[in-house]
């Protein structure tokens, strides 16, 4: 079958046809020389992407038997799709047709109409050369197992266990330790403006009860392979050793978060013997023995909360502390009436509308706030600079501390097994910090509570469900899964084995087959961004519809 | 249809969008309601957003194209929920569509109308620093890409005059002025409250000096005078045209006594401010008047010491709501009580103020409409951890539950599908 060439210059209104010679561009691509043994269709069109717009196309498409489609019209990001989709309504292959931007451009940025018309014709021009070598892509459906594997059965991982079990898809539970409920399990009390939370005992139990969640206890992550839809999965029993094979559609890493020890710190020095307590100490002491007390089983007359212990080291403020600290002073305040509390904080981090009410009702209790620029403790005994520099010296019974939150030493197994990306401070890093929070760079794997940095209950939750929300949309039962086709493969035939290329995908989505001694693209798991195909020195990668002859020809044609 | 096909977005801002795409991915129908006429919410009206300093709309046009071109999502903008009956599964929701007056289908956006349009009014989008006509889109770049007639002021509509200027210049005769409200009735099985924030009214701050001095800004007009496709195209200039201020205050906690909260988004404004100012203004000098500083996330408060050691002062209160603006010449002075207490003073050409974030207009008819209760601050009620208002069937995202940035917006509103899918598969 000749080549049969459909190009269809958009007016755009006097977007275009007001700062571009329309005419000529059409007489000029009419007649190129270089592709005079081609078959050109070239017309212009008042608005290609209107409803009149669009039936003119798919009509040209299937009338003419185009068998490539340029579109000279407006950026790709306005109306690539709306192209690709009158594509697919007729036997063009979408990949068989171009957008050439001839709008922000040339028209919207060159004042002079001449040559914003010989810029345009020249674009074109190479547009025509790039679709000429542009190939047909065909997608691919592939059957996809909705289930989901949670990692870490704490607030978080409990959370999105419930939102995702039901007849048609089963929850595996994964927990490290033998008690579900992770941190949040050690809790005395939750605090006031948050006792809504569901009792937790009664989620633990709902988890347990639910027919489509099967808990794995003393259980860790040993291996995982795949992608959305498909992951291979092998668990390890702590004590056993004994190995599960599952297989998944989607993980969510939920394993939470552990305190910072400040004794690390150079300006924190204390041992066991001391009567100095993190807040989460306080927490399990009331749990266990129901009161606070000093090591020595008497009640303190006077304690000191120091907030935002290990905060410059660790480059983040850990916007739960500021809170729980005052449930403690709370605790404090009712069991030892009188009392003398003061509260030594660098800032006072409130972030929900509530707490900072909360934090009023302290300060009418007479608790003492002061905001310091330093603090140092040895023992019981700190040393702190106020922020009007002035020395000051406190010895009190107990000393309460909020020491900084941070990634578990499982956040690193965790990335290494999974590919997924650490964020510098530890944590697991998001998709897009802003409008994809939940997902990671490798569809199917999401992060949901403490271990994508640092969060209060309510905010796990949240993540929780939203990563559920997140699973629930891609990964429905019975649908199958298309995978991007434009991604890169590999010509074995040029491929040398050096391995450059898995070192430079950060999808996890090359892997080097040993016994043939070369790189294999997993094109289920490939995104096309490209960087394999620039960092390959033997030329054996090539990025579908991105390939180096299409892009020369399009540069060489615009150029010439 | 199966109501259990449909659902409704209130609010088209970051929330709102982020919902609908995936409700409509997840195969369900979307009305996504917008009582303005353009979508994408406040996240559009700043030039840059904290902390990778993003351009937001770079950002959030393809989202808003995505939501424009998805065939199982209808858009609604000049709209408003009338009435609600029924309950979680099958709501029966009346809704007014208003007129446009411009046919979306036929208009290109060229812009050819507004200039020829003798009406003009303040742009309240754009913070009321510019004007509009009666016949107009609220910036350049908004989507849909469609102007709008306001009833009131057009002179023909309001039957003044039988003006066509507008109808007379559009080549495609997209301008209908025959156009009528129209009133929907549809049946969904679940509703999403995202309907965004309002700022507090600056002026009622009264030692701030806003509304007063000509040299007090609100956060949000710097946003829009940031803004490449703001009123002054992204140039730096004071309210005059000409000036450009060459000592710049930011202030803290504006209105945070009067609201009784904290916005915690407002600290990450000064890093953003900075970062753009000392590169538009050459050799500008920022100071930064703070009590607290709140940093919810683990990437925010780097950005806060990076600024602090290259492009601003920060300069300490301890008691941010004794501080004082006031005139002196074409200078403002700032005096404000420095960390041992003292008492300090600053002069400045321009003051920013952080001003605390509220809930958004018409919350309160909403909720009422839509028998939710709202918290002691007037935002949305839920409970804690949770994306349930006080009715089954009815959620909330964004804003509309307390001022938030735009990860956790997203998160919620991502927790909104979660629960709605759930609740449909069972």
């Amino acid at each position: 079958m000749s080549d049969k060439i459909g190009i269809y210059v958009c007016e755009c209104g006097p977007n275009i046809s007001g700062r571009v010679d329309i005419d000529r561009i059409i007489a000029e691509i009419s007649n190129l020389e270089e592709f005079s043994d081609k078959e050109l269709i070239v017309k212009p069109h008042k608005l290609l992407c209107s409803v009149g717009g669009k039936a003119f196309l798919e009509e040209e498409i299937k009338n003419n038997e185009l068998t490539h489609l340029v579109c000279a019209a407006c950026s790709p990001r306005d109306h690539d799709t709306t192209f690709i989709n009158v594509c697919k309504k007729t036997q063009l292959n979408p990949y068989m047709y171009t957008i050439v931007n001839i709008r922000e451009q040339c028209a919207w940025i060159i004042p002079d109409k001449e040559k914003a018309t010989d810029k345009a014709i020249q674009y074109i021009r190479g547009g025509i050369d790039r679709v000429l070598y542009q190939e047909p892509l065909f997608e691919k459906q592939l059957e996809s197992n909705p289930d989901v594997l949670i990692i870490g059965g704490g607030m978080a991982g409990l959370t999105a266990a419930l939102v995702l079990a039901g007849k048609s898809r089963n929850v595996y539970l994964i927990e490290k330790t033998s008690i579900l409920g992770g941190k949040a399990a050690l809790f005395s009390e939750f605090l006031p403006h948050q006792s809504d939370i569901a009792d937790l005992k009664n989620k633990i139990k709902e988890v347990e009860n639910n027919q489509y969640i099967r808990i794995f206890r003393n259980t860790e992550l040993e291996k995982i392979v795949g992608f959305l839809g498909n992951f291979e999965i092998v668990l390890k029993q702590n004590q056993t050793g004994d190995t599960t094979d599952l297989l998944a559609g989607a993980v969510i890493l939920a394993n939470g978060y552990e305190l910072m020890d400040a004794r690390e710190l150079d300006n924190f020095k204390y041992t066991d013997a001391d009567n100095v307590f993190t807040g989460l100490e306080i927490e399990e002491m009331l749990t266990s023995q129901g009161k606070i007390t000093l090591r020595s089983g008497e009640k303190p007359r006077s304690a000191a909360l120091i907030h935002c212990v290990g905060r410059k080291e660790a480059g983040y403020c850990s916007q739960v502390c500021c809170n729980y600290l005052l449930k403690t002073a709370g605790y404090l305040l009712k069991q030892v009436p009188g009392i003398e509390i003061i509260d030594l904080h660098q800032d006072l981090c409130q972030p929900h509308t509530e707490d900072q009410a909360y934090f009023e009702s302290f300060k009418e209790k007479g608790m003492q706030f002061c905001r310091v620029q330093e603090v140092a403790l040895d023992g019981n005994k700190i040393e702190y600079v106020n922020m009007a520099g002035e020395k000051k010296e406190i010895a009190p019974d107990m000393v309460i501390i909020a020491p900084a939150m941070k990634a578990t030493a499982s956040n690193e197994a965790l990335s290494a097994l999974t590919s997924i990306d650490l964020h510098e401070t530890g944590f697991f890093q998001e998709a897009h910090i802003k409008i994809n929070p939940v997902s990671t760079k490798t569809d199917g794997i999401f992060i949901a509570g403490a271990s994508r940095g640092p969060c209060d209950i309510s905010e796990a939750m949240i993540q929780a469900q939203a990563a559920g929300g997140k699973i629930l949309t891609q990964l429905i039962p019975g649908e199958k899964i298309i995978p991007e086709v434009k991604v890169s493969e590999i010509l074995e035939a040029y491929c040398t084995g050096c391995k450059t290329c898995l070192d430079v995908c950060a999808y996890g989505a090359i892997y080097f087959d040993n016994e043939r001694g070369i790189s294999v693209v997993n094109e289920a798991i490939c995104r096309g961004c490209g960087n394999c195909v620039g960092s390959c020195p033997s030329g054996a990668l090539r990025s579908r519809h991105f390939t180096n002859l299409q892009l020369y020809q399009q540069v060489k044609e615009a150029l010439r | 249809m199966n109501p259990s096909d449909k659902i409704l977005v209130i609010g088209s801002g970051i929330a709102g969008m982020e919902a609908s795409l995936m409700l409509s991915k997840a195969g369900k129908k979307v009305y996504l309601v917008e009582r303005l006429p353009l979508i994408g919410g406040n996240v559009i009206k700043t030039g840059e957003s904290f902390p990778n300093m993003d351009c937001s709309t770079c950002l959030v046009a393809p989202i808003q194209q995505l939501i424009l071109q998805d065939k199982n999502i209808t858009v609604l903008t000049v709209s408003k929920v009338e009435k609600v009956i029924g309950k979680a599964g099958n709501f029966g929701v009346s809704l007014t569509k208003k007129a446009r007056y411009v046919n979306i289908a036929a208009c290109l956006g060229c812009g050819m109308c507004y200039p020829v349009c003798p009406v003009s009014q303040p742009n309240f989008w754009e913070q009321g620093l510019v004007e509009k006509k009666a016949i107009y889109v609220e910036c350049a770049g908004s989507l849909p890409n469609v102007p709008v007639i306001d009833p009131s002021l057009c002179l023909r509509l309001n039957g003044s005059e039988e003006c066509n200027l507008c109808a007379e210049t559009c080549i495609f005769g997209a301008i209908d002025f025959s156009e009528k409200d129209e009133l929907l009735e549809e049946n969904f099985a679940a509703i999403i409250v995202a309907t965004g924030f309002s700022t507090l009214d600056a002026r009622i701050i009264k030692n701030l000096g806003y509304g007063k001095f000509a040299g007090v800004y609100t956060a949000y007009e710097i946003e829009r005078l940031l803004a490449s496709n703001g009123p002054t195209e992204g140039v730096i200039k004071m309210r005059d045209g000409e000036r450009i201020p060459e000592k710049i205050a930011i202030i803290h906690c504006a209105g945070r006594k009067e609201v009784g909260y904290c916005s915690n988004v407002c600290c990450s404004y000064p890093s953003r401010y900075a970062h753009f100012l000392t590169e538009k203004v050459p050799g500008v000098k920022i100071f930064d008047i703070y009590g607290d500083l709140c940093f919810p996330d683990k990437a925010y408060q780097k950005l806060n010491y990076e600024t602090r050691k290259e492009k601003a002062e920060y300069l300490f209160s301890a008691d941010l709501e004794k501080l004082e603006i006031s005139e002196e010449s074409d200078k403002l002075k700032i005096k404000y009580p420095d960390a041992g207490n003292q008492h300090k003073e600053l002069l400045v050409d321009m003051a920013i103020l952080a001003v605390a974030i509220t809930p958004p207009a018409g919350l309160e008819d909403l909720t009422e409409l839509l028998e939710i209760e709202r918290d002691k601050y007037g935002f949305v009620k839920a409970e804690t951890g949770s994306v349930n208002t006080t009715r089954d069937g009815i959620y909330v995202a964004g804003c509309a539950t307390g001022p938030r940035d735009i990860q956790s917006s997203v998160l919620q509103s991502e927790a909104a599908v979660g629960q709605i899918l759930r609740f449909l598969q069972d």
